[in-house]
C-alpha cells in the first residue's frame, strides 16, 4: 500500500516539483498551493473529497465502475491513493528544493551540446537533485505509511485488506491490547526516524 | 560568418542589436547590464527574441520573418558560460564526452582524448570539476564545447573568475586555440584588456544598443562618440571649437589655446564635415602625449602643439608613470583645493627618469597632430 502510494507520489510529484522549481508563472504558484492543501486541511475533509471523487456519485467514479469495472472505494488501492494525496506535499516541497539547487545554466549547456531535454533531465537535473528527491521520497513513504484519517474515510478498516498499521494501533489501544500497540508504534517510529534522518542529511556535496 | 539581429523587450529593458562578423574573433564589449549576455542567450537559443534573425555560416538559426527558431540542441553553437557550468557529478572525461554520446565507444574515447590534449589537460581525465583550478575548469568547458564540433563558439566573460596573473596566459591560449580550430568565436566581456587582446572585431554595446562596431583599431583609436571613447579608456577628451577647417588645415580653439589637428588621415580621405564655430571633442590617449626633452637639439623641426605646464600629481603603476599635467596658462586654482589637471599622460618608468621628471616637475609637452582624434559634437 505504501509502495503504491510512493509510486503514485513519484509519478505525480517529481514532474510537479520540477515545474515548480523552474517556472515563475502565477499558474504554477496556484498549483503549488493546491499541492500543499492536503497538508493543512483536516484529514477528514480530504477523505471526504476523495470519497466523493472516487465514489459512485461522481462522474469519475461512475466511469470507473460502469465502464472499466473498477471499484476503488474501500479497497487497499483506495488506501494507497489516499496516502499518496497526503504524502505528495512532502515530496513536492523537498524535491522542489532539490531541483532549485541545480543551476539552470547546467541544463542550458547540456542542450547546446546537442542532447535532448529528456536526456538532460535524466543525466544532469535528476542526478544533481537526487539528494533532495530521495529525501522527499523517504518522507513521502513514511507519511504514506503513517496515514490514518483519510485511509479510514475512503478505505475503511477491513481486516487483512485495508487495515493499515496506524489503524491497527488505534484498534489495539481501543481494545486494550497494549503489547501489539507497543510493537507497532516502535516499528512505525523507527521507520519514520530513518526517513527524517534521510531528510536532514540530504545536503550531500559533490 | 555570423549575422545577428536581435530585438527583445523585457521589463524596463529593451535589447535592439545588430552586428555581423566575417570570421575569426568578435568581442561584444560593454558595461554590465548592457545586454551582452541576453544577446548570447538569443544566439545559443535558450532565449527567444521578439524579432530578428541569427545566421551562422549561412545556416539560419532564427528568423522571426519566416518563423524559423531552431532549438539549442541542433544549433551547433558551443557555449562556455561565465560560471563554466561543468557538470559537478561527472569527471573531466565524462564532461567532455557529454555532447558526443552518439559516437561509438572507440571513436568517442579518441575524440575525448584529442580534446583533452588540445586544451592540455592530460592526466586530469578522471578528476571531478571541484578538484580543478579555475583555469583548468575553463579549459574543460572549452574542450566540452569544442568536442561537438560547433560552427560558432561563444564565451561569456571567460576570465572574470581568473586571477589577474593567470589571465594573460589564458588569453594567449584562447587566441592560439581559436587560431588552430578556426572556429568563429564570439567573446562577451566588460574588460578592456580582454576586448583589446581577443577581438579582431569589436562591437561596443550599452543599454541594449550597438554604439559602434568596427575593427579593434577603429574602436580604440577612432571612437565614433564620446561614450565609446570613455568606454575604451580614452582618458583625455577635450572640448574644443573649430576655428578653421579645410583640406589643408584643421585649427581648433581649446579653451583659448590653439590646437592643430590633421584634416585628413590615412583612414579618412575626405576632411571631416566641420564648419567654423562648431564644437568638437578631441580624444588623446595618455600614452601618446609626448614630453619634449629639455636638451632637444635646436635644428630639429619645432614640436607640434607645444604647451608648457607642470606635473601636479603622479602615480607609479606596474612599469609606467601616470602623470596629471596642468598647463601653465590655466587659471590659478583657489588655495586649499587639489589642482585640477588638464591632461593625463602615461609614460614608461625609464622615460620618466631619462627626462628627469623625478627632479623637475615643469615640462613642455607636445601633442602630435596624428594622435588627435576629432569627434564632431551633436
Amino acid at each position: 500500500m505504501s509502495g503504491l502510494a510512493t509510486g503514485l507520489c513519484l509519478v505525480l510529484g517529481i514532474p510537479l516539483a520540477w515545474l515548480l522549481a523552474r517556472s515563475r508563472s502565477w499558474l504554477t504558484e496556484v498549483l503549488a498551493a493546491g499541492a500543499l492543501l492536503p497538508l493543512v486541511l483536516p484529514p477528514t475533509v480530504v477523505g471526504y473529497y476523495l470519497l466523493t471523487a472516487l465514489g459512485r456519485n461522481s462522474g469519475f467514479g461512475r466511469f470507473l465502475e460502469d465502464d472499466l469495472g473498477i471499484r476503488l472505494v474501500f479497497t487497499w488501492q483506495a488506501a494507497g491513493i489516499a496516502a499518496a494525496v497526503m504524502a505528495v506535499p512532502l515530496l513536492v516541497m523537498t524535491a522542489r528544493a532539490g531541483f532549485e539547487s541545480v543551476d539552470p545554466e547546467l541544463e542550458r549547456v547540456g542542450l547546446t551540446l546537442g542532447r535532448s531535454r529528456l536526456a538532460v533531465f535524466f543525466t544532469i537535473t535528476l542526478p544533481l537533485a537526487s539528494p533532495g528527491v530521495l529525501a522527499g521520497v523517504a518522507l513521502a513513504f513514511a507519511r504514506a505509511m503513517g496515514e490514518f484519517g483519510v485511509t479510514l474515510m475512503v478505505a475503511g478498516s477491513i481486516p487483512g485488506r485495508t487495515r493499515t498499521m496506524p489503524l491497527v494501533v488505534y484498534d489495539a489501544v481501543q481494545s486494550g491490547d497494549m503489547a501489539l500497540a507497543n510493537t507497532l508504534a516502535l516499528i512505525l517510529t523507527s521507520m519514520a526516524m530513518l526517513a527524517v534522518f534521510g531528510w536532514t542529511t540530504r545536503r550531500i556535496r559533490w | 560568418m555570423l549575422w545577428t539581429e536581435i530585438k527583445k523587450r523585457l521589463d524596463g529593458f529593451e535589447l535592439d542589436v545588430a552586428f555581423q562578423a566575417d570570421e575569426g574573433r568578435v568581442v561584444l564589449f560593454g558595461p554590465s547590464g548592457a545586454g551582452k549576455s541576453l544577446t548570447l542567450q538569443a544566439i545559443t537559443g535558450v532565449m527567444r527574441p521578439d524579432a530578428g534573425r541569427v545566421e551562422v555560416n549561412g545556416r539560419l538559426l532564427f528568423d522571426s520573418a519566416s518563423g524559423v527558431n531552431l532549438p539549442p540542441q541542433v544549433r551547433r553553437v558551443g557555449y562556455v558560460p561565465q560560471s563554466y557550468a561543468l557538470f559537478p557529478h561527472l569527471t573531466v572525461e565524462q564532461n567532455v564526452a557529454y555532447g558526443v554520446q552518439r559516437l561509438d565507444a572507440a571513436r568517442r574515447r579518441a575524440l575525448v582524448q584529442e580534446m583533452v590534449e588540445l586544451v592540455g589537460l592530460q592526466g586530469l581525465e578522471r578528476r571531478r570539476p571541484r578538484e580543478l583550478s579555475g583555469g583548468q575548469q575553463q579549459r574543460v568547458a572549452l574542450a566540452r564545447a569544442l568536442a561537438s564540433r560547433p560552427e560558432l563558439l561563444v564565451l561569456d566573460e571567460p576570465f572574470s573568475n581568473i586571477d589577474t596573473g593567470l589571465r594573460g596566459t589564458l588569453r594567449r591560449e584562447l587566441l592560439d586555440l581559436q587560431a588552430r580550430s578556426g572556429i568563429t568565436t564570439l567573446v562577451v566581456t566588460h574588460d578592456l584588456d580582454d576586448a583589446f587582446f581577443l577581438g579582431s572585431r569589436i562591437v561596443v554595446i550599452d543599454r541594449g544598443r550597438v554604439l559602434q562596431a568596427g575593427s579593434r583599431e577603429d574602436i580604440f583609436y577612432r571612437p565614433a562618440t564620446r561614450r565609446v571613447a570613455e568606454f575604451v579608456g580614452t582618458r583625455n577628451i577635450l572640448r574644443a571649437t573649430v576655428l578653421e577647417s579645410n583640406s589643408q588645415r584643421l585649427l581648433l580653439d581649446w579653451q583659448g589655446r590653439l590646437l592643430e589637428a590633421e584634416p585628413i588621415s590615412e583612414n579618412r580621405a575626405e576632411p571631416l564635415p566641420l564648419s567654423r564655430g562648431q564644437d568638437v571633442e578631441v580624444c588623446i590617449r595618455p600614452t601618446q602625449v609626448m614630453i619634449v626633452r629639455p636638451d632637444r637639439l635646436p635644428h630639429l623641426p619645432p614640436p607640434e602643439n607645444p604647451f608648457c605646464g607642470t606635473v601636479v600629481q603622479e602615480a607609479l603603476q606596474a612599469e609606467a608613470y601616470v602623470l596629471r599635467f596642468r598647463l601653465g596658462d590655466s587659471p590659478a586654482c583657489p588655495a586649499g583645493r587639489a589642482a585640477p589637471c588638464d591632461l593625463e599622460i602615461e609614460l614608461p618608468d625609464y622615460v620618466y627618469l631619462r627626462l628627469g621628471l623625478d627632479r623637475q616637475k615643469d615640462a613642455t609637452i607636445s601633442i602630435h597632430r596624428s594622435t588627435m582624434h576629432v569627434i564632431p559634437v551633436g
